[in-house]
């Protein structure tokens, strides 16, 4: 009796911690936004003043036998993002030009979603002689589940720099991932771009 | 997790049929862990998830010889906050898990057998393994190791008429570098539980 007891005790108990304790981890779709800053060392950002930044921000690109047709976010909710940014470069110092006036930078915002999907596929089998000779039989089950995360990308070139190849270096990038999702909550936006300046302080110029 | 899962399972299956000869004794004990060292600077909070098993063949009144088995995990949410490396940033909140599964051999040694209570102190060593994940966003960062481990532990046992007993006890686990961790993985644990004898 005992040795059923002690048995029955450590099966419960296993299972018990097992089964439902495992801590969780994010609760709301916020918890996943996440703000990543990089820069070049050697860039000098301090010695420059002036920015140009287009109007709106590309979300998507589609080519059709070599035309190029850029898709670009709503003004609803592309004006407010392009708002925040030019807000925080003017706290920074900087100084908003047209691009024809040869700014200092380029500073360009752009969006980008990604939808992943999970794929869960198992199957049962069933040997034949339980079914009267219908011999091996995998019958598949597949279920597939998907979310779509986007990220708001916002870089700075110098487009004086000297290029063998016409291209600018990216002196600064920020991703802002998470944020972009099917509700388009605006705020999360906005604050993820207040956090991207606010972790880059070496944007400020003289 | 399954791997770990399985893994249990199959030593809970032998442990509980080895528990079975005489002279023996089983302890099945919940274990709250307190991270130090390295795991304790990753995740401050307590760990409340955790259960150790022991099997002890008593060789004298005195002292047992068998093994063990547990598991720990560690679970902290950090607030969201700036991560700073080289000339790169990275803000949100960040999920820390560390799960610990020691695998030891244990001796055991009583000092005061027949007794209502018993104290005893005992050593273990063998393997631990442990997975951290660092998780922010979608992605997590994890790192693993089998660790050379050592566990002393120290404890009563306060004995009733039904050849059982209630025990509490306080076991150190450390778990030498290795793996992915440059640093020992090592945790105390206080235990409280039944131990039934046979």
């Amino acid at each position: 009796m005992l040795r059923i007891l002690t048995f029955s005790c450590l099966i419960a108990f296993t299972g018990f911690l097992f089964s439902g304790c495992y801590p969780g981890g994010a609760d709301y779709t916020n918890d996943y936004d996440v703000v990543y800053t990089n820069h070049s060392p050697t860039y000098d950002f301090a010695s420059k003043g002036t920015y140009a930044m287009p109007d709106k921000i590309v979300v998507d690109v589609e080519i059709d036998r070599g035309d190029t047709t850029y898709i670009y976010m709503k003004d609803i909710y592309a004006t407010p993002i392009l708002q925040a940014i030019a807000d925080n470069m003017t706290a920074l110092g900087w100084t908003r030009v047209d691009i024809s006036a040869t700014p200092d930078v380029l500073l360009t915002p752009a969006g980008i979603s990604s939808t992943t999907y999970f794929y869960s596929y198992w199957y049962d089998w069933w040997y034949g002689g339980w079914y009267g000779g219908w011999g091996w039989y995998y019958p598949p089950y597949v279920t597939i589940s998907s979310f779509t995360t986007g990220t708001l990308v916002m870089t700075i070139e110098d487009p004086n720099t000297d290029s063998p190849i016409n291209a600018s270096e990216t002196s600064w990038v920020a991703a802002i991932s998470g944020v972009l999702t099917g509700s388009y909550d605006i705020n999360r936006i906005l604050t993820g771009v207040d956090h991207a300046f606010d972790q880059s302080p070496y944007l400020k110029t003289n | 997790m399954k791997k770990i899962l399985y893994s249990v399972c199959t030593i809970l299956l032998l442990t509980a049929t080895m528990a079975t000869a005489q002279q023996s004794r089983t302890s099945l004990t919940y274990a709250v862990g307190f991270g130090t060292g390295d795991l304790g600077d990753f995740i401050s909070q307590p760990s409340w998830r955790g259960f150790n098993v022991e099997f002890l063949k008593m060789t004298s009144t005195k002292v047992g010889v068998g093994g063990s088995f547990g598991w720990n995990v560690f679970y902290q949410e950090n607030d969201y906050d700036t991560y700073t490396k080289g000339t790169a940033s990275l803000s949100g909140k960040q999920y820390r898990y560390s799960n610990n599964l020691p695998i030891l051999a244990n001796i055991d040694y009583y000092m005061n057998p027949g007794q209502k209570i018993n104290t005893y102190v005992g050593l273990g060593t063998g393997m631990m393994y442990t997975r951290r994940n660092t998780d922010m966003n979608l992605y997590t960062i994890e790192q693993e190791a089998w660790h050379f481990a050592l566990q002393p532990q120290i404890g009563i046992e306060i004995d009733n008429q039904y050849s059982s007993a209630f025990t509490i006890a306080a076991k150190y686990f450390y778990g030498f570098a290795s793996g992915d961790f440059d640093k020992a993985q090592s945790y105390i644990t206080v235990n409280v539980g039944w131990i039934f004898k046979s």
